[in-house]
């Protein structure tokens, strides 16, 4: 069993909105770079998997060589394979395509796990169409992964809760977060030891870009003014919390 | 332009979906998922009790083709995230996700960076794909019901074993008109029950958390509010001890009134609050329900 975890290396989603600058439609260069929130959700997953079916796991990822120490975390968290397609675009079918071009040359694939969606982009969009790239059917949302005899039981989170489901054979699946798949921090020693890993760097290639113009970026305005309350008398501040609330009309 | 909406058979859901579809044609159609009349005036409706999004995808690919339609619509949910993807590499299709505003029958946008930034598109390829964010279109009102045809070629790739419904006390979160949420700062399941005791005491009331108090195992996913769990939008947003990533304030963008409790006044949380109290929340929560049970 061969499990491939897609990971994505994007700017610091932490940094709040009040720091937040752009600079030519995306985040400034000096934000510190990161694996993207979930894809280390997928990779925790993954290495779950991994220990509990004796499964081979691959980080795959589409980026630039800058990505590559940042990417060395996934090794480090359990992760045996680093294996990287060199682009720098952000349309979906183009990276989607380089993506399956480097589950292909793997070969033996039989799950694809990937964060619900980048740190960056916000889209959520390049999992599920790889997914029909490589002709496999597409689960999102997906929290837990059992396998036996070839078949694989998931959790699935939907808007109300949860439900279970059953596959035969491969597929691609979102991986979102719950408490059991929470990203391992890795030991000082994996971190060493992955840095001496090999990694192997694909060329892109060419792909049909999806019929979409990106017109603006912008950084909304937000005209919210907090009114601190006083704080001295706790049962005053609460009672004038509510004739706040009131004389504004929102309660 | 010929528009088909896909939702489950759901009141809200589709009547955000209703108001979109105005953008692009006079009358949708649509293929309702799930049992139940399909509430609302459409061209023509189609129907399946399947929700797996990969058993459905080949129908509605077919049907898209076959009928021509130039746009498809979803919710911004699990069912609309499992198909819409799929369907656009399928059909060579535009597709936007997270869509927040429909500026014209050709431009949209959506958000980039954990809410931080908006981004506009230009859609220029046919179908366009768009899954439409929850709670940020009015509901559109949805007369009498359509009678539907059966959705043909539904496959079973993947088979349902169970569900699992959580339960909640009060009103939906994204029904409710004041939510008590909880984060991080919080510190224990056990403490979520004060917030539960303060929703008692407002009508339309439901307990929500952020992420992080999800990932903590104090409540269940479902409850959990921002980018990647419910978008809301009640009068009052009651954030007890969460900090206010942007990831989360995206899923509260249209609160109407936010009041933020948290004894950091550095935190980002104020900066989205009308409404502030920089105080340990074990110390305010009580005042605040001795002086809602002292006016009862």
């Amino acid at each position: 069993m061969h499990v491939v975890v897609l990971g994505k290396v994007v700017p610091d989603y932490e940094v709040p909105s009040s720091d937040f600058e752009l600079v030519n439609n995306r985040a400034h260069e000096r934000y510190t770079r990161m694996i993207g929130l979930y894809d280390e959700n997928a990779i925790e997953l993954g290495v779950q998997i991994k220990d509990k079916f004796g499964a081979a796991l691959t980080l795959v990822s589409y980026g630039t060589v800058d990505d590559i120490p940042v990417l060395r975390k996934g090794i480090a968290m359990g992760a045996e394979k680093l294996m990287i397609v060199l682009g720098v675009s952000n349309d979906p079918f183009i990276i989607a395509s380089n993506l399956k071009l480097a589950i292909e040359k793997l070969g033996d694939v039989d799950l694809v796990l990937s964060g619900q969606q980048s740190a960056d982009m916000d889209r959520g969009v390049v999992h599920s169409i790889l997914a029909e790239m490589l002709n496999l059917p597409f689960i999102p949302q997906v929290s837990d992964v059992q396998v036996e005899n070839g078949v694989y039981k998931l959790n699935q989170i939907v808007e109300t809760g949860s439900r279970t489901l059953e596959i035969s054979g491969k597929s691609v699946l979102s991986i979102t977060s719950v408490p059991e798949n929470v990203p391992r921090i890795p030991a000082v020693r994996a971190i060493f030891a992955a840095k001496k890993k090999p990694v192997e760097k694909l060329a892109e290639i060419d792909a049909v870009a999806m019929g979409v113009e990106e017109i603006s970026v912008e950084i909304p305005k937000i005209e919210s003014v907090c009114e601190l309350l006083p704080a001295e008398d706790m049962d005053d501040t609460a009672r004038l919390l509510l004739q706040k609330l009131r004389e504004e009309r929102y309660l | 332009m010929k528009t088909l909406i896909v939702e489950v058979v759901e009141p809200a859901k589709l009547a955000e979906l209703v108001t979109v579809s105005k953008k692009f044609c006079d009358q949708p159609d649509v293929v309702g998922l799930g049992k139940g009349d399909i509430p609302g005036a459409y061209g023509k409706a189609y129907q399946t009790e399947e929700t797996i999004g990969a058993n459905l995808l080949p129908a509605l690919a077919e049907l898209v083709k076959s009928d021509g339609y130039e746009v498809v619509l979803f919710s911004a949910t699990t069912t609309g995230s499992s198909l819409a993807g799929p369907l656009a590499a399928r059909l060579q299709a535009a597709f936007i996700s997270e869509v927040i505003a429909v500026d014209s029958d050709t431009e949209v946008s959506c958000p980039m960076y954990g809410g931080k930034v908006v981004a506009k598109y230009k859609l220029n390829a046919k179908p366009t794909i768009l899954t439409i964010r929850r709670k940020y279109f009015e509901k559109a009102e949805l007369e009498g019901t359509t009678p539907s045809e059966a959705l043909e070629k539904v496959q079973t790739l993947i088979s349902l074993l169970a569900e699992h419904e959580d339960k909640a006390e009060g009103v939906p979160l994204e029904d409710a008109d004041i939510i008590v949420s909880g984060g991080r700062g919080v510190g224990a399941e056990e403490n979520f029950a004060v917030l539960q005791e303060l929703t008692t005491l407002f009508n339309e009331s439901a307990v929500g958390a952020s992420r992080g108090a999800v990932d903590e195992g104090w409540v269940q996913p479902s409850l959990q509010i921002g980018q990647t769990g419910k978008i809301v939008a009640p009068s009052i947003y009651l954030a007890i001890g969460i900090s206010g990533a942007s990831q989360h304030l995206a899923g509260i963008a249209n609160a109407k009134c936010v009041v933020a409790v948290n004894k950091d006044e550095d935190a980002n949380i104020f900066s989205r609050a009308r409404f502030g109290v920089v105080e340990d929340y074990k110390k305010f929560i009580p005042s605040l329900i001795n002086a809602l049970k002292s006016e009862a």
